[in-house]
């Protein structure tokens, strides 16, 4: 029996098929194709099928893949339990609207699934943690969309923080979403509903899925879901779980959340909310337009020790105090962050080592986020018990860590 | 201090089209800031619309109006405002919001009998386990997945031996929610100390009927609790 090299993976640079990880995508639009694009890249994964509830969606990511790997193997699905039930799928990407991106996982984890998910991973502190416990529970692995906690610019402020060059902890900034894109506090409001397209072409019940029901309009579906307090945790959310995770991560408090928050200023305009963890460390949740004061670029973080600060983001220069700027060193582009994430979470399903981006570390600092997110609408300072999970001073901030779910959903 | 030269700018904000408005009549404007009787008093106008309806249930229940529990139970049959008055139910911290709940089992069917399913879950509340148990047993597929989900939510031992005599009998989907419900309702017992009994579970669920995502979840537990530097010695 004569086996072609390629089936060995001898051949420089191919990898066996037996060897590859095998994927599927839930609800991949822009965003997720862009993240898509980086997987399709490896050899020692393998893109096999597509789940959207809109079938334009469906047939263009049908169509990407399949000219990426020159076959016809990509299938398609509206069904997503119909997906998950593959036996042969190892992973699944998600990237769906926010409303769904939790109890999808969790669905995903329950048939077994790794799962790579875009930000902000939950709705809620609620689904935050059953995000957490659910892959716990089924030892998998789970990879949230925060890739600039593999990018090198961002590293480099944490190794400077964790050197001891910046000297003690002091106060740490995360830049949130800027109000005049993303305000903090979204719209409860309805649009005026419109007739519904054909269930073939956009299933709007399926579309909303936990989200609870409102007329149709097509502004939703378009994008414009953003904003709307169903469907989106406002500003805070929407970059805070990546930079409010970025100061966790360089500060090594994955596992906590800070201890009080206060919030400043208003739904226009900047914004602010100053929290504080227990051991006195300050964050600063802070709406610094879009390219940061210091002009480095969106989502950017600042570190303040007694001894220097740092400061960095998607432009990935850094800007620091002059006694850190000797240590400094050349970075990577911005764009290497994304395919450095989604090849590490490749690597972790293979060696099933946890990835930087865990859903313990996202639920932390999503749940700091998310506090912040109730402190800013209820208008006061909000203290927190990060033991007990729970405000301290304030029974309807308890009442808003979680949102209930339409019916079927449930985490 | 610059590292990199070769990465372009990303883009500045894009600009945004100018987004459609909400009409006045779908602003939540004033519900945004009643109290408890404003709230209700919508809730009992007859001339209130669906959408002033579904706010005036979001914020009660963000207030906890325990008053308001009787309007809120009312509007668990209509199919857009079951989940507000879900949203309104759940966080109120009072036995009548459970008691209506339970009292709603036996009105609904399909998808708002699920919804209601999964509130009690949430709640946890106890009481509610022998019409579990039944709706577990049921014909509704929807519903026994549903049931099983808050059997294990609620947990304690009546649970685990529900939860242990129905995975034998339970295929497909429902195995698996059984399956998962018995791997929360472990936790539950850990939680609460009772050890013995969740290593009994998943023990239980770590045989070979039970679907393999929820076998090596179960077998992960063991290994977890098992290799816990806290376990008696």
């Amino acid at each position: 029996m004569i086996v072609p090299s390629v089936v060995l993976g001898q051949r420089a640079g191919h990898v066996p098929p037996s060897d590859r990880i095998l994927f599927g995508g839930i609800g991949i639009g822009g965003r997720g194709a862009h993240v898509l694009s980086k997987l399709l890249k490896l050899p020692e994964a393998k893109f096999l099928a597509i789940c959207d509830v809109r079938n334009e969606r469906r047939e263009t990511i049908k169509s990407t893949v399949d000219q990426n790997y020159g076959d016809r193997d990509c299938r398609m699905y509206d069904d997503q339990f119909e997906l998950l039930a593959r036996q042969d799928i190892d992973a699944v990407l998600i990237a769906t609207g926010d409303r769904w991106h939790t109890p999808l996982s969790i669905i995903a984890a329950q048939h077994g699934k790794d799962v790579y998910c875009e930000k902000p991973c939950s709705m809620s502190i609620e689904e935050s943690w059953a995000l957490a416990a659910a892959f716990r529970r089924y030892n998998r692995l789970y990879q949230a969309g925060c890739q600039r906690r593999s990018g090198a610019n961002f590293a480099l402020c944490k190794e400077l923080l964790n050197a001891g060059a910046l000297g003690k902890l002091q106060t740490l900034y995360a830049n949130v979403g800027p109000s005049v894109n993303w305000p903090p506090i979204p719209s409860r409001d309805w649009l005026a509903g419109e007739d519904p397209p054909p269930k073939q072409v956009l299933d709007w019940d399926r579309w909303l899925g936990p989200a609870h029901w409102r007329p149709y309009h097509p502004s939703y579906v378009r994008g414009g879901w953003r904003n709307y307090y169903d469907f989106h945790g406002g500003g805070i959310l929407e970059w805070g779980s990546h930079t409010v995770d970025l100061c966790h991560w360089a500060a090594g408090y994955d596992h906590t959340q800070p201890v009080e928050y206060e919030p400043v200023g208003g739904n226009t305009g900047p914004y602010s909310v100053n929290c504080k963890y227990a051991d006195g460390v300050k964050l600063v949740m802070r709406d610094n337009g879009w390219e940061g004061a210091l002009n480095t670029g969106s989502c950017s973080f600042r570190i303040e020790g007694d001894l220097g600060w740092v400061e960095t983001g998607d432009r990935t220069t850094i800007e620091c105090s002059e006694n850190i700027r000797p240590l400094l060193r050349p970075t990577e582009p911005a764009s290497l962050a994304l395919e450095n994430h989604v090849k590490e979470f490749v690597r972790c399903i293979k060696t099933r080592q946890q990835p930087s981006a865990s859903a313990a570390a996202a639920a932390n600092s999503h749940v700091a986020c998310h506090a912040a997110f109730i402190a800013f609408q209820r208008g006061k300072t909000l203290t927190w018990d990060p033991a007990r999970g729970e405000f301290t001073n304030d029974d309807v901030a308890n009442r808003m860590r979680a949102r209930s779910l339409r019916e079927p959903w449930r985490i | 201090m610059q590292q990199t030269t070769t990465t372009p700018a990303p883009a500045a904000a894009p600009a945004k089209p100018t987004p459609p408005a909400p009409p006045p009549e779908l602003q939540e404007g004033a519900i945004a800031t009643m109290d408890g009787a404003g709230l209700m008093g919508i809730l009992k106008d007859p001339g209130s619309s669906e959408f002033q309806k579904a706010k005036a249930c979001v914020r009660i229940g963000e207030l906890g109006v325990k008053e308001a529990v009787p309007l809120l139970a009312a509007l668990l049959t209509d199919e857009h405002l079951n989940a507000y008055a879900r949203y309104g139910l759940e966080p109120i911290a009072d036995p009548s919001a459970d008691e209506a709940l339970r009292a709603a089992l036996g009105k609904l069917k399909g998808n708002l009998l699920v919804g209601v399913i999964n509130s009690i879950g949430k709640r946890r509340d106890a009481k509610a386990s022998p019409a579990l148990v039944r709706l577990m047993r049921g014909p509704d597929p929807e519903a026994a997945r549903a049931a099983a989900a808050a059997l294990g939510s609620i947990g304690g031992q009546a649970s685990a031996k529900e939860l242990t005599a129905a995975l034998p009998k339970a295929s497909g989907a429902l195995k698996m929610a059984v399956a998962d419900a018995a791997l929360i309702c472990a936790e539950r017992l850990l939680a609460e100390g009772q050890r013995e009994q969740a290593l009994a579970l998943y023990t239980t669920l770590s045989g070979p009927d039970t679907p393999r995502p929820a076998r090596l979840a179960a077998m992960s537990g063991i290994i977890r609790e098992e290799t816990s530097t806290g376990r008696p010695r």
